[in-house]
């Protein structure tokens, strides 16, 4: 009589679990799947020939965003080109390395500057200022038939 | 018509009902224990007007903005539903704190109400994760690089932080499944959890009941004294009261007083103003929702070794030290009289809170290009080649960081208190390359590379000479 007591509350107890684990063990794997996915591998964008970045200035420009499923505003990310030679080309990302808002250069003291909690670089992406512990991102780059690329997957998937 | 009341009653259970929750006895409280039916209204209010504005909400990335727009000025009263919302929303997070904060000052965590307590502690974090989500689905500048945020710091939490951000957006770019994800936490995901955990803590409060008057007075050593002093003061006639209507009426005072400011707002405030749709090329200076600015302050005035780690640990932390309070604080007393110690802590806390909200209303730490070259004091005229001067001052951005007599951005020293007034030489010097450790940049490498000459130096030197001089603060 006992045994069969026990029997019946371990059938309670399991096929519960059973039951439960059969929709909530797939609807998880899928709720997490993106994490388990990885990155995608285009990460080679171009910015524009490397000729029509004046050398010595940082100017903006916008690198196109390879996912055909991006809305329509988010399909170009601005970023910033820094040709500090001939040969020598840095591509900053606007991520502040502090939390991400969005830097701006100001042409006129040739400095960064985020507008959140005071973070502040100087063109060469150094931190002068405000919580930010490292430099500014700067993308790997390559010239390709006189195109300068930026490999977007160089940089954490939040850029 | 009253046989059909009795029998509506005895079929729907409405008595065995009455009788539990409406009819009871319980002990008086004092008028700051309505906090807990302030933040039932406020969470009804916002679930309303919730439902309401799901209806015209469209949560893909294309169309979001558009509908929100849609919702404020094409639907029917549309703004005042959209104005509740938001003025709910932040006066509940501020009630929240209030309620956390007297909870601490009463004891309110004390056998036998660590469970209640612990139940309340998952709620804040779901409710403050309410309360960020939400503004996230105006997809609007502001909104989306909150989430960013939000992804940022999650990416500085070691070894798992790029998995966690893939899942949190969607994929490998601030894109379309962000929206999607964070729509679903903040109507779905976080409701579901939230909302029976309010029952819960609701059952949890009637179980124990809220901190007595004896209580308050004399110091209780364990549950089962508390469950005698409980017992005596809320069958007593003026310890105790029934809840319906005398507790319900007391609680529900300040509720509607609280009510009556958030609807006041949403009437001659009206809604948060929508931004520029989402998008990561233009120019923008996205700040977070009022509610958070005291965080916000705090994060601009860490040292850059410890920021990173403080944005993950910060919550972290004050999730563990809320858990173990009640294990940690087991002294007898309750009622806020009998604990002078946390009555200090809490009042350094909430005075540190309002100081760091209005540093970040201020944000003297931003520095940011301003076209505009600082204004000339009233009465004062400036020769030729020091207006020259003051025209190269914004051209140079010196204006970006520097104010004079009190005018534009507060981020370096105010050229009007310089201390002893600086001859030229000493002002071209720091100019072209300023002491180690100044955030100031070395415009040394401006003359080296040409793009600022030699005589436009002296016309900015020339200026700041003569700004010196000028009376301070206008």
């Amino acid at each position: 009589m006992e045994r069969r007591a026990l029997l019946s509350q371990w059938l309670v107890t399991g096929g519960s679990l059973a039951l439960a684990g059969i929709s909530a063990v797939p609807s998880f794997i899928a709720a997490i799947s993106p994490a388990l996915r990885g990155r995608s591998d285009h990460g080679w964008q171009p910015l524009g020939r490397l000729d029509d970045f004046p050398e010595g200035a940082v100017v903006r420009a916008e690198v196109e965003v390879p996912r055909p499923d991006a809305s329509r505003a988010l399909r170009e990310k601005g970023v910033y080109v820094w040709r500090a030679s001939p040969d020598e080309t840095v591509v900053y990302s606007r991520n502040c390395t502090d939390l991400s808002c969005p830097v701006t250069f100001d042409e006129g003291s040739e400095c960064f500057f985020c507008p959140c909690h005071g973070g502040i670089f100087a063109r060469n992406g150094e931190r002068l200022a405000g919580p930010p512990n490292r430099p500014l991102d700067r993308y790997a780059t390559r010239v390709k038939d006189g195109v300068l690329e930026i490999d977007l997957n160089s940089l954490p998937a939040f850029t | 018509m009253g046989r059909w009341r009795e029998w509506a009653a005895d079929r729907f259970g409405w008595k065995p009902l009455a009788d539990t929750v409406l009819h009871r006895r319980v002990a008086s409280g004092a008028w700051y224990f309505g906090d807990g039916a302030t933040l039932a209204l406020l969470l009804g209010v916002l679930v309303a007007t919730g439902a309401a504005m799901s209806l015209t909400y469209s949560p893909g990335p294309e169309t979001a903005h558009e509908s929100v727009s849609r919702l404020t000025h094409d639907v029917i009263l549309g703004w005042f539903v959209r104005a509740l919302h938001y003025w709910a929303a932040g006066v509940m997070v501020v009630m929240l704190f209030f309620h956390l904060f007297r909870e601490i000052l009463v004891g309110g965590y004390k056998a036998p109400r660590e469970g209640t307590w612990l139940v309340g502690v998952v709620m804040l974090f779901l409710v403050l994760a309410m309360s960020f989500t939400g503004y996230v689905l105006r997809w609007d500048e502001r909104g989306f690089y909150a989430a960013r945020v939000a992804m940022h710091t999650v990416h500085n939490v070691p070894v798992i932080g790029e998995r966690l951000v893939l899942f949190l957006q969607g994929g490998d770019e601030a894109g379309p499944y962000m929206l999607t994800r964070f729509y679903a936490a903040h109507v779905i995901l976080v409701p579901l959890f939230l909302l029976p955990l309010v029952g819960y803590h609701l059952y949890l409060v009637m179980l124990h009941g809220i901190t007595s008057p004896t209580e308050r007075r004399q110091p209780v050593a364990t549950a089962e004294e508390q469950r005698r002093i409980y017992e005596a003061d809320k069958n007593s006639p003026d310890r105790g009261a029934t809840f319906y209507p005398a507790t319900m009426l007391q609680s529900g005072a300040m509720a509607a007083v609280v009510f009556a400011g958030v609807v006041a707002l949403a009437v001659f405030v009206g809604p948060r103003d929508i931004e520029t749709e989402a998008n990561l090329v233009q120019r923008s200076l996205p700040a977070e929702e009022w509610w958070f600015w005291w965080y916000s302050a705090l994060i601009a005035l860490l040292p850059p070794w410890l920021a990173p780690a403080f944005v993950v640990l910060f919550p972290i932390l004050a999730f563990v030290a809320l858990v173990l309070l009640p294990f940690l604080d087991r002294t007898p007393h309750r009622g806020i009289r009998n604990r002078p110690v946390w009555c200090v802590i809490v009042t350094a806390c909430v005075v540190a809170m309002l100081w760091l909200t209005d540093l970040r209303r201020r944000s003297p730490w931003t520095g940011w290009p301003d076209p505009e070259p600082p204004p000339v004091p009233a009465g004062v005229e400036l020769a030729p080649d020091v207006e020259r001067g003051r025209q190269l001052f914004a051209r140079f951005g010196c204006n970006s960081c520097h104010p004079v007599a009190g005018h534009g951005r507060q981020v370096g020293v105010d050229l009007t208190a310089l201390g002893s007034p600086r001859a030229r030489d000493e002002i071209r010097d720091y100019v072209l390359r300023p002491p180690e450790g100044v955030a100031m940049p070395a415009y040394q490498d401006q003359i080296d590379s040409g793009r600022m000459s030699r005589e436009e130096l002296e016309l900015i030197v020339g200026f700041v000479h003569v700004a010196q001089t000028f009376p301070r603060n206008q």
